[in-house]
């Protein structure tokens, strides 16, 4: 009995000290964006940031640039995953082979060899939609792998014939078949895909784009509070972009009647 | 000319030989069942007329007209698969119009036919539900008014009711049987399952190692098998060695005893033949029957209505199985013994390779 007792407190210290470990630093940080210099407390910080022109463009441009990355990275990949699992599912490992690459590569060497390889319009290379491009390298772990577990749910093959043979064709298969069941996986793999384009600092401060991460950067040198407050706000559109994750997630046990 | 008309029709998935050269022609309206064990090619053969699979070599006609390698989308044949295959995003109503409004059928005219369908499949209350919301037999059905809903040039149904449970299983192999008739759509029917292909086809394909071993009505293909193969997938059968005696008078010699076989009738003398024998035609007697074979009871199965029989017969150098009904078996438990016969014509006989 005794010896049960003490196994089931372990987990219990290891979550408590794992908890500990990620919830001291944030509570920390949230102390420090609501102080006002000596012992006053308040919403200086926030208000401050609220006012300030740069935060809301370098926002509005991440957000820009999320929605650009989910558009291109979802019209290469559906049909790509879909073609895959229906016809050349042997080519299944190359593929998670290269899904994961992003991890593999650091971003530095990426953004050595994307300005070296990349050479176009200005209205691409000289804006910040050239962004895009290796945004949506980096998201594509995270969107293929919810595009791969939502179209293994379905039975592509059976689905894919049965409309085949009513006299489908393949943008009626695809738009009126496929998409529409995918819809869990989509929005994993729109909202993982926001996440990722909201945190990324590498790519947009070499290239010198005030993204949304580069101000927060910016704001840590300038203002200590401020960017304290700014590094909350970020972590929180993070957290509702994981939060709809798992929510969407939920009903993926049956989607449709495809069993 | 026949409606579908199969000619030389060969596949193979590299070195492996899935159909060899098949010929096959059906008239329009008929039901006609590919039969075999799983591997036979029956499901390849069937997806080449679909159009799923393209065919090594040989050519398919549909009412005349070349369909070789034509996409499946152009063929105009509905088809109901083994899985379950509805759409999941989609009621069962707009299951049966996706075809109609592929075809940009009036809004009003697929309607009407989906109501229609509905009707003819028994599921009119259930057409705003999902398929999930429906069982397994439901989902199959509505399958069905899905492929019969573009009014196919051929219905194909790919072992559908093989996921099904064995009461919904029949209940619904006789609803397709209806159906057919009542729309007279020319169908191909695939299964594994003999009952079910004797049960409701018009002609039944037997197949075997991707060839053709047998077309022919139900009846032909239990009573008259054209090969030992045909005889031992379809129904239950004894087979006893023996060898003709007498050719003329159609009288075999089996286990050392001079047998009359009316089958046997114009076969050499001396060839040796395989002597069968279905289990509804073996009688069983107390021992001792004059002309009958004796034997022992070696194994009971009960069957409700009917119970089977293992006997073994000439001191276990063979056995038969004979189905009787229940009530008159039970004077004769297993140890018995008993003696064996069959009327003169009932043996069915076929030369052993």
């Amino acid at each position: 009995m005794k010896g049960r007792r003490r196994s089931a407190a372990g987990p219990k210290i290891g979550l408590t000290l794992i908890g500990l470990y990620f919830l001291v630093p944030l509570v920390s940080t949230g102390a420090f964006s609501l102080w006002e210099g000596g012992n006053r407390y308040g919403f200086r910080a926030y208000l401050a940031l609220i006012h300030q022109a740069e935060l809301w463009q370098s926002l509005g441009l991440s957000l820009r640039l999320a929605l650009e990355t989910i558009l291109v990275g979802l019209v290469i990949l559906v049909p790509a995953v879909f073609w895959v699992n229906l016809r050349v599912p042997r080519l299944r490992p190359v593929f998670d082979f290269v899904s994961v690459l992003p991890f593999v590569v650091p971003p530095i060497a990426l953004v050595a060899g994307l300005t070296a390889l990349y050479r176009g319009p200005s209205w691409f290379v000289g804006t910040a939609n050239y962004l895009v491009v290796p945004y949506v390298i980096l998201a594509l772990p995270y969107t293929y792998r919810a595009l791969e577990v939502g179209m293994r749910a379905l039975d592509l093959r059976t689905l894919t014939e049965a409309a085949e043979s009513v006299g489908a064709g393949w943008l009626t298969i695809m738009f009126r078949v496929i998409v529409p069941n995918l819809s869990t996986a989509l929005i994993g793999a729109a909202l993982l895909t926001i996440a990722i384009v909201m945190g990324e600092f590498t790519f947009a401060n070499i290239l010198l784009f005030n993204t949304f991460a580069v101000y927060i950067n910016y704001v840590g040198q300038t203002a200590t509070t401020e960017a304290a407050a700014l590094t909350l706000l970020s972590f929180l559109i993070t957290w509702l972009a994981m939060l709809g994750v798992l929510l969407t997630g939920r009903g993926q046990a049956q989607i449709g009647g495809a069993r | 000319m026949a409606y579908l008309d199969l000619e030389r029709v060969a596949k193979s998935y590299g070195q492996v030989r899935v159909l060899s050269e098949i010929s096959l022609a059906l008239e329009e309206g008929e039901f006609v069942s590919l039969l075999g064990p799983s591997g036979c090619g029956k499901t390849t053969l069937l997806r080449i007329v679909a159009g799923f699979e393209d065919p090594d070599q040989g050519t398919v006609r549909l009412a005349g007209t070349e369909i070789t390698g034509a996409p499946p989308a152009k063929r105009q044949m509905g088809m109901v698969f083994q899985a379950y295959s509805l759409f999941p995003n989609m009621t069962a109503e707009e299951n049966i119009r996706f075809g109609l409004k592929v075809r940009r059928v009036a809004a009003g005219a697929q309607k009407e036919r989906a109501q229609e369908l509905l009707g003819l499949v028994g599921l009119t209350q259930h057409r705003a539900k999902y398929p999930h919301q429906l069982s397994g037999g439901q989902q199959q059905r509505v399958a069905l008014a899905r492929a019969l809903a573009i009014r196919p040039a051929l219905l194909l149904l790919d072992e559908p009711l093989s996921a099904l449970d064995a009461k919904v299983r029949v209940q619904l192999r006789e609803e397709i049987r209806h159906i057919q008739r009542e729309t007279g759509v020319t169908t191909i029917f695939v299964t594994h399952d003999q009952e079910e292909a004797l049960s409701i086809s018009d002609r039944v394909v037997v197949m075997h190692q991707g060839m053709v071993s047998q077309v022919g009505t139900p009846a032909a293909i239990y009573g008259e098998p054209a090969n030992i193969f045909v005889a031992r997938f379809v129904g239950a059968v004894a087979e006893l060695p023996a060898e003709v005696v007498d050719g003329a008078d159609g009288i075999v010699e089996l286990f050392g005893r001079k047998v009359r076989a009316a089958r046997a009738r114009g076969m050499a003398a001396g060839a040796r033949i395989h002597f069968l024998l279905r289990p509804e035609t073996v009688q069983v007697g107390p021992a001792g029957t004059d002309g009958g074979l004796d034997g022992v009871v070696v194994g009971r199965t009960f069957f409700g209505a009917l119970t089977s029989l293992r006997i073994q017969l000439a001191e276990g150098r063979g056995s038969v199985t004979a189905a009787m009904p229940s009530g008159e078996t039970s004077r004769l438990p297993q140890g018995s013994r008993v003696s064996v016969s069959w009327a003169e014509d009932a043996p069915r006989i076929l030369p052993q390779e």
